[in-house]
């Protein structure tokens, strides 16, 4: 609406799905009957003051009015005490009709928003095409050719050349899968998530078989998806500084793949944690 | 004498105040409802300068005022040595909705109302008027959802350089602070920082700065807007009742607002500038973008209507109390006006 008023905010609005916020000041005393209140902080990014709460809130009425309101509204819908709240914003159309537009969770009073589907899938099949093509390019550059001989592989000159770029990728296909399978929680949510969908925009029948195929396929690999959206977020909001070496060095990295990622995972989580404060002005 | 009596058929009676005595009527040459506001003669004291002052300001005002935003006056009668005005009739106030905590108003109603107040308030300051008293109690409302600005008691021709004006109009909590130190000459701008209060009235459904003395409402202001300087504010310290005021910072509107939207924002900052001349006027504030923005203002027909209304048809006691107070004088500023 505004370019260059705050250069980042368009492009942090634009995928919030790499964003948390959190104020360590609520976090030790949060509840069920506080959490909306924590999560109608004016920092949080994931807020959107002119929503009917804020409304409702401003002119001291009962929340109960909200029922009788049209228009963005903010509901706690989940609560698992201690530890996680999962808020949903929506737009509701009357008392009894709402459309939901997205879910939040606060873990350990971090809030996150839940990716939809799409995106899921979306990030999944980034990375199983970019898995797919590092191959490709390594495969390549050991394929050798001379006229006179025609093509073949060359599996040892080549290995002193592109050393980084032919060990990492190579290998990291293979150890992906064994370390990073999704949970039974991961898979059973999805696939109830699918199963709904499909409920409410009924398929053929084969089609939704390969649906569920591509699922299992994509949620076994949870953690590189995870860790690569959140860069992929990461680098929308201008932390991008800070996670671009990291991956890199993963790659790099041929021992221990485990460890690599686990080591993303943490310093993802450190950095989501750090920069809040400085984040506010820009969530304005 | 005996015909205009004749033409207004007397339905029901609305209140009865120190000035006067309210009807509600049904006009029988067009079967339009009316209100018959009846000037009481009074005291022979009162009587001696002939008709009651705020009687004769609304009648010398309406009478050539024509705008769907301001209240019509009718017709003016005389019966015996009684006047009667006949006035539109307004179902309700925007103090009442503002009080009926069964409504909730949303961002739409409230543009809605603060734009039929601005275009009624621009025609009278185009006309050289300055209403004086501007309140929600004074913003009347009627059943199809118009708003039209009533109470023309205080209301006075302005513009003129030499004239001296009393500084002891407006209610309290709209009066605004040059107003408050004693200015004698003054503008559009006091009827600008009352619609200011009014739309932030609306937005936190209490009043924005309920100031007990005129002392307490500068406090509650400058506690808000922070206590201006000489460089804020030019002149300041030469008004008549200028009272040096602790230091207190300004404080952010878009906290005290937390659902307003930035264009809002934006506005009330503007009609709530310190500095008089710094205020926007009725055709600026109408230009500025809140007004342009989504969401758009709600339709006449769906602005909220207090519940009352439709439970008890034949009582109004809205427009009853709204006329007495009319009447009264209400506030203390009008009865200082009797000078």
């Amino acid at each position: 609406m505004m370019p260059g008023r705050i250069g980042h905010l368009p492009i942090s609005s634009e995928n919030p799905l790499g964003l948390s916020w959190h104020d360590s000041a609520w976090i030790p005393s949060l509840n069920p009957s506080n959490i909306m209140d924590y999560f109608s902080e004016r920092s949080n990014p994931f807020f959107d003051r002119t929503c009917n709460n804020e409304v409702v809130k401003m002119q001291r009425l009962s929340m109960d009015q909200l029922q009788n309101m049209t228009g963005l509204e903010y509901v706690l819908l989940h609560v698992q005490e201690p530890i996680l709240y999962v808020i949903r914003k929506q737009h509701r159309h009357s008392i009894n009709q709402t459309i939901p537009l997205a879910d939040y969770y606060i873990i350990a009073g971090i809030v996150y928003q839940a990716p939809d589907l799409a995106s899921v899938l979306n990030s999944r099949l980034l990375s199983a095409v970019h898995h797919l093509q590092n191959s490709f390019e390594e495969t390549m550059s050991y394929s050798k050719y001379h006229p006179s001989k025609g093509y073949w592989w060359d599996f040892k000159t080549n290995k002193s050349g592109p050393f980084n770029l032919g060990q990492s990728a190579p290998k990291e296909v293979p150890s992906a899968p064994k370390e990073e399978p999704s949970t039974l929680f991961q898979r059973q949510r999805v696939d109830m998530l699918l199963a709904e969908l499909v409920r409410q925009f009924p398929l053929p029948v084969t089609q939704t078989a390969a649906n569920q195929n591509g699922v299992n396929v994509k949620s076994e690999n949870t953690n590189d998806k995870n860790s690569e959206k959140a860069s992929d977020g990461n680098n929308m909001n201008n932390i991008t500084i800070k996670q671009e070496p990291v991956d890199p060095i993963s790659s790099e990295m041929t021992n221990g793949n485990m460890q690599g990622h686990m080591e993303i995972k943490t310093e993802i989580k450190q950095e989501n944690m750090k920069p809040p404060p400085e984040k506010k002005p820009r969530a304005l | 004498m005996e015909e205009p009596t004749l033409r207004y058929e007397k339905i029901d009676f609305l209140g009865e105040g120190q000035f006067a005595t309210v009807y509600k009527a049904r006009d029988v040459k067009t079967d339009k409802i009316v209100a018959v506001k009846k000037i009481k003669i009074g005291s022979r004291m009162e009587a001696r300068d002939g008709i009651n002052r705020t009687a004769l300001r609304e009648i010398k005002l309406l009478q050539e005022l024509q705008h769907i935003n301001l209240i019509g006056l009718l017709d003016v009668f005389g019966q015996k040595s009684n006047v009667s005005l006949v006035f539109d009739f307004m179902d309700t106030d925007l103090e009442i909705i503002v009080k009926d905590s069964n409504i909730v108003l949303t961002p739409g109603n409230v543009k809605a109302y603060t734009i039929m107040t601005l275009k009624g308030l621009e025609y009278l300051h185009q006309n050289w008027i300055l209403h004086r008293d501007l309140k929600p109690n004074n913003l009347l409302i009627n059943r199809e959802g118009i708003l039209k600005i009533g109470d023309f008691g205080l209301a006075k021709a302005f513009g003129s350089p030499t004239r001296i004006n009393t500084h002891q109009v407006v209610t309290r909590w709209y009066r605004s602070p040059e107003l408050l130190f004693g200015a004698r000459q003054y503008g559009t701008g006091v009827d600008m920082w009352a619609v200011g209060c009014i739309l932030a009235e609306l937005l936190l459904r209490v009043p924005f700065l309920p100031g007990e003395t005129d002392l307490d409402q500068l406090s509650r202001i400058f506690q808000v807007f922070g206590t201006p300087t000489e460089e804020i504010w030019p002149g300041m310290k030469s008004l008549t009742d200028y009272v040096q005021y602790k230091q207190f910072p300004a404080q952010e509107l878009r906290h005290i607002f937390s659902a307003a939207s930035d264009d809002l924002i934006q506005l009330l900052e503007s009609l709530l500038s310190l500095y008089p001349p710094r205020r926007c006027d009725c055709t600026q504030a109408l230009q500025m973008p809140y007004f342009s923005n989504k969401p758009a203002p709600s339709a006449g027909a769906k602005l909220p209507m207090p519940t009352f209304l439709f439970k008890m048809e034949s009582e109004k006691p809205s427009l009853k109390r709204k006329l007495m107070d009319n009447i009264d004088g209400g506030s203390l500023a009008k009865k200082l006006l009797q000078f």
